[in-house]
């Protein structure tokens, strides 16, 4: 092994890497943990280290509310987008088992959702959900029946229609990584069941689903991530409100070091993120290493 | 004649509902970029325009600041994308071929940044770049893209190289190359589906980069289009823009992502799936 040897320093040859996730990545990761004990602000330089702005964070009823709304978003989404992004899946591929002409065709449509810029996203469903003439989802509504609802205006309905242009949006992550899963069930499982004289229902509870338990488990952690990170869709369809119903997070933290100029308690708001972010992150490579070491 | 399978009717209805899901939300907005100011605001709705008018698009193309956002968005993303394999490609050949302490851990720590929302970095940055004088310009904003993308492409690149036999280099060793040579000569022309794969999904989501430019650019002739049009949305409240152009607009701002995944959706599939299953 001194082949190795001689491909020379790796250090070097991650130096400019290195270089710029430190000054980019790592040293603003420690400055908003350090900012977020102090009091700064962004219209002036000088500030003091204290708790206060996590104290005040946490007891601001605005914070609370953000919180709720945030883990009803992130959990519609959960809901919604494992099981249909599932369907998807098992749909396509049986599709390509079977050689059904066009399932390439819904495979790249769902994928185009995905592929599309938060902002506009955005503005597609601002268009579809609008109160005017053009709104075509109020459209449907009226003709079969139900009538106009002014998506964007009440509270609840506004929560509604951000967490259904997320899952829009999203769904295209868990259809990918569930299709990938099914790849790898030896096929051999489903030959042994169809001699028992399983039927496809059988097949899927009892051979699909344990099988791709543990890709779902990796699905739930990144769908929880991605979503509490989401900041572009709504801050376009709805920008947190009306009367703040979807104010999430991200948002939150924005508001307080853009609006209120409170770098301080933008801060603590993004720390208290990161530390869910990192808290995911140690339990998705767990997930992973598991993973690892099954096979 | 062949006969109908009930599975196979199944199947095609939910693909019908998905397809209608998925890309209804589009057509409806292709729809209403090909209306006149009239047509978007008759009721009930018409699924299609009367006559396909593309005075919209022309003009969004011809007097809006459109085209200039859009040119800010190529000139950024190029830039964006090729610094970042400049600076992942060396690192991640040394993570592939190279042995050293703790390796796999550093390889763990990288891909952590992935999981960290923009914003969160996005707020002691705004304090630098005013101090550093690099709000309202572009190179503040490349190199944050080359950062950000810095773990998916290091997650993406290694599965590529991995790939390639070691026995390769050992052969080039004996020839007498170099490391640099090795990886120029060896490694980079088998890994070029790996590159174009990073370079896909790193120009699709330079593309679609909006908390940072939205903090960090104030002038409106710098605006890369995502923030861009949402600053033609907000002109929509003082009448200036109506829905059929900022329609216009957003079909012009979507299509490069959607040309990429259309062309490319096969390799991006195979690329995702392998990913998915080597993790």
């Amino acid at each position: 092994m001194t082949q190795t040897k001689s491909y020379g320093r790796p250090l070097l040859w991650m130096s400019p890497m290195i270089l710029m996730l430190i000054l980019f990545y790592l040293y603003p990761l420690l400055d908003v943990v350090r900012l977020s004990f102090t009091n700064a602000s962004t219209l002036t330089p000088e500030f003091r280290y204290t708790l206060n702005s996590y104290i005040k964070t946490f007891k601001d009823s605005n914070f609370l509310n953000t919180v709720y709304v945030s883990v009803i978003f992130v959990f519609m989404n959960i809901v919604v987008q494992i099981p249909l992004g599932l369907m998807i899946a098992v749909a396509l591929n049986a599709g390509i088992h079977r050689k059904l002409r066009g399932t390439i065709f819904v495979r790249t449509v769902v994928l185009a959702a995905w592929m599309a810029p938060g902002v506009l996203v955005g503005i597609v469903w601002q268009m579809l959900l609008s109160s005017s003439q053009f709104g075509i989802v109020n459209y449907f509504l009226e003709t079969i029946g139900i009538g106009r609802i002014e998506f964007l205006v009440q509270p609840d309905y506004a929560l509604i229609s951000i967490i259904v242009a997320n899952i829009w949006r999203g769904t295209a992550f868990t259809m990918i990584l569930q299709y990938a899963g099914l790849q790898r069930i030896p096929l051999g499982l489903y030959e042994a069941a169809d001699i028992d004289g399983a039927s496809a229902f059988q097949k899927f509870y009892y051979i699909t689903i344990p099988q791709l338990v543990p890709i779902l488990f990796i699905n739930f952690v990144l769908i929880t991530i991605y979503t509490f990170n989401t900041f572009d869709m709504v801050i376009v369809l709805t920008g947190g409100g009306p009367a703040r119903a979807t104010q999430v997070l991200t948002l939150s933290a924005y508001e307080q070091v853009f609006s209120f100029f409170s770098l301080g308690r933008g801060s603590a708001i993004a720390v208290i993120l990161l530390a869910f972010n990192l808290v995911m992150a140690v339990a998705y490579y767990k997930l992973v290493l598991s993973q690892d070491d099954r096979k | 004649m062949k006969k109908i399978n009930p599975a196979d009717v199944l199947i095609y209805v939910f693909f019908a509902l998905i397809v209608i899901m998925f890309i209804g939300p589009i057509i409806w907005m292709i729809s209403l970029s090909l209306k006149t100011k009239e047509e978007i605001f008759t009721y009930p709705p018409r699924f299609l325009p009367k006559v396909f008018a593309l005075t919209n698009y022309i003009q969004v193309l011809l007097s809006s600041r459109i085209p200039l956002y859009l040119w800010n968005s190529v000139k950024i993303t190029v830039i964006s994308v090729l610094g970042n394999l400049l600076v992942v490609i060396p690192a991640v050949f040394a993570f592939s071929r190279m042995r050293f302490k703790f390796r796999d851990q550093w390889l763990f720590i990288i891909l952590m940044f992935q999981m960290i929302s923009p914003l969160i970095t996005a707020i002691p940055l705004y304090r630098y770049f005013v101090t550093l004088g690099l709000l309202n310009s572009h190179t503040g904003l490349i190199v944050i893209y080359i950062t950000t993308q810095i773990p998916f492409s290091v997650w993406l690149l290694k599965g590529f190289f991995d790939s390639i036999p070691k026995e390769l280099d050992e052969s080039a060793f004996i020839d007498g190359c170099k490391p640099y040579q090795i990886l120029f000569s060896v490694i980079l022309p088998l890994a070029v589906p790996g590159i174009a794969a990073a370079l896909v999904f790193n120009i699709v989501n330079c593309w679609g980069q909006f908390i940072v430019p939205f903090i960090f650019i104030n002038h409106t002739e710098k605006f890369p289009i995502a923030v861009g049009i949402l600053q033609y949305l907000q002109s929509q409240t003082e009448g200036e823009v109506t829905t059929q152009l900022l329609a216009a607009a957003s079909v012009i701002a979507l299509l490069p992502a959607m040309l990429i995944i259309i062309i490319l959706q096969k390799f991006i599939v195979e690329v995702l799936v392998a990913g998915a299953v080597k993790e």
